[in-house]
């Protein structure tokens, strides 16, 4: 806030100051004061009339027009007469025609007055639209609707069937078989209404969508009846009363369900105190870096820094599995490739190794390597080696794996793994 | 064969692709040319095209140009000639990834048969690191000509060992 400007504005910023004169001072390019755009100009005594001599034609049809809008009542609306309607039966149809009588003496002339005139209400709108058409920048989306029911859904009668037969026939091809009547017969609907009512209707054998918490089938739900649910996924229907707050937090915004996270691993990888000095002395928090994984190629870093230690290995870890992130893993123990990170003066390298290599790198590599689920590895850690940076670079190694089917759809070859194909598919 | 200039386009390559170019040109001699038509070969690359110091037309680099659109090389312009190479990216990443030479001016590094098999297996060897990412690929020239290492395996053949792509 700046103290330069008066006090009333410190209560409203949409006051107008209280002089034109600006309120910063500066230069000024010219001798008298500039008026504010929403100002009335003073010298509106102007007749209107002096104004308007412009004999240009469009100019006085604008002008009428504005008139008539501006004090359209129902008086001022009349019929046809017979010369007019005369004139417009040269350029219209019958049918047209009859349309045209029918919208006038549909309308009432007093709703018409009152639609045509311009709107002077402080409600009115400020902008010129017809709403025929749906704007997407400035209009809500029409969506598709959710279910294809029709509440005007009818069967159809017999006058309905003979109708759709005479159209058949007037519309038979000359060389017609019998499999141009059975396509027919096939295609005609049974009921008046929206068509995707009878062609793909609701049925309770196939719901429309998945409840939420439900799953597809995988083998090992043989025995289950009816819809499998998600174990891992919070069922609304479950309070979380009593729970921490944190860990509720947790729940509501993930919307894993509790006994998934308690199952998860995680571990608080670095711990130590950290000083922010102010002026008014040394402010002491601690701070934690934690890992979380489902051992089956989900990893997460969190870091959380709070007074208290507790807190701050809690938080860590909530926010890990919060972040949790798929991670590439080739035949679910090893990595693909070797993958290099640097983060500030580290400089890791992640190795591929063959099956029973072990874990064979530092410790917090190790418990990433754990919390990910991936049991051969190899691991250098070159210049520097703080904790927390091992521990991020892994991170973004593991990460920065390419995936060999991307690399081959990049190039447009075709990559096959040959441990696949000689052993038929069962490595692991 | 100079090496030096194979260095400068391999470092003019990395840049391109850290600036996200569609299409660059380089110094046309035999050993780009055939490099770049094994890179080609490969995916690595879509187009490569013979031109002049301007690019060529589009229909050039997208299509088969027939022998009337490519300007032959005679000895008036023999000098201007450059290969213009169109490159690819697949999902915002440039699918050249990190090129590096092996071979240097200085030190020139030749594989024979039974290293390269190595290299190719993914094991190290005392000059050559195994080829053990995903796409990663070693590009080596032989008396068959410029090829990947793979394929020098294949056609057992060892020969001078130029650049690494990662």
């Amino acid at each position: 806030m700046s103290f330069t400007r008066p006090a009333r504005c410190m209560l409203c910023n949409f006051t107008r100051a209280a002089s034109a004169a600006p309120r910063v001072p500066r230069r000024q390019f010219h001798p008298s004061p500039f008026r504010l755009n929403d100002q009335k100009p003073t010298d509106s005594a102007v007749p209107v009339a002096a104004e308007t001599p412009k004999t240009n034609k469009e100019a006085v049809v604008k002008q009428r027009l504005q008139e008539i809008t501006r004090n359209m009542k129902p008086e001022s609306l009349r019929p046809y007469t017979e010369e007019e309607l005369a004139q417009l039966r040269e350029v219209y149809s019958a049918a047209q025609m009859a349309a045209i009588e029918a919208g006038e003496a549909t309308i009432d002339p007093k709703d018409f007055a009152e639609q045509f005139a311009v709107r002077t209400d402080p409600m009115r709108l400020k902008y010129l639209d017809d709403f025929s058409h749906v704007e997407p920048g400035v209009d809500k989306h029409v969506r598709a609707s959710e279910s294809h029911a029709d509440p005007n859904q009818k069967l159809k009668n017999t006058e309905d069937f003979m109708q759709d037969f005479s159209k058949y026939i007037q519309e038979m091809p000359r060389d017609m078989d019998s499999a141009h009547f059975v396509r027919w017969a096939e295609t005609t609907r049974l009921t008046k209404g929206k068509e995707e009512a009878e062609r793909s209707p609701h049925t309770s054998l196939a719901p429309d969508f998945f409840q939420e918490g439900d799953k597809l089938r995988v083998p090992e739900d043989e025995g289950k009846e009816g819809l499998v649910r998600d174990e891992n996924v919070h069922r609304p229907a479950i309070s979380l009363e009593g729970i921490s707050p944190p860990l509720a937090q947790l729940i509501q915004s993930t919307g894993l369900s509790q006994d998934y996270i308690k199952n998860l691993f995680t571990k608080s990888l670095v711990f130590h105190s950290v000083t922010n000095q102010t002026r008014l002395g040394k402010v002491q928090r601690f701070y934690c870096l934690a890992v979380a994984g489902n051992r089956d190629g989900l990893l997460g870093l969190g870091e959380a820094k709070s007074f208290e230690a507790a807190d701050a290995i809690e938080q860590a870890k909530y926010r890990a599995i919060r972040n949790m992130r798929p991670i590439l893993r080739y035949e679910q123990r090893t990595i693909y490739g070797d993958v290099t990170a640097k983060v500030g003066a580290m400089d890791l390298k992640l190795m591929t190794r063959p099956p029973g290599f072990g874990l064979r790198c530092q410790s917090l590599i190790y418990e990433m390597c754990i919390a990910a689920g991936i049991s051969d590895i190899a691991a250098r850690v070159n210049r520097s080696r703080n904790k927390m940076n091992t521990v991020k670079a892994a991170y973004e190694a593991l990460l920065a794996q390419r995936n060999p089917e991307d690399v081959a759809r990049a190039r447009g070859k075709k990559m096959v793994d040959v441990r696949k194909v000689y052993y038929s598919g069962r490595v692991f | 064969m100079s090496l030096s200039n194979l260095s400068h386009v391999i470092s003019h390559l990395n840049n391109v692709t850290k600036a996200r170019l569609g299409l660059t040109s380089i110094p046309n001699t035999k050993l780009h040319l055939k490099l770049c038509l094994a890179l080609q070969n490969d995916g690595f690359i879509s187009t490569v095209v013979r031109g002049g110091p301007t690019p060529p037309a589009p229909h050039e680099l997208l299509g088969h140009p027939s022998s009337q659109d490519i300007e032959p090389v005679t000895q008036a312009n023999v000098a201007t000639r450059r290969l213009w190479l169109g490159l690819k990216y697949w999902r915002s990443e440039p699918v050249l990834g990190k090129m590096k030479m092996i071979s240097t001016p200085k030190r020139r590094v030749t594989a024979k048969l039974p290293d390269l098999r190595r290299v190719v297996q993914g094991h190290n060897t005392p000059y050559l690191e195994g080829l053990r990412s995903p796409g990663e690929s070693l590009y080596i020239s032989t008396d068959k000509g410029i090829m990947e290492a793979r394929e020098c395996v294949e056609k057992k053949s060892g020969g001078l060992v130029l650049c690494r792509i990662k």
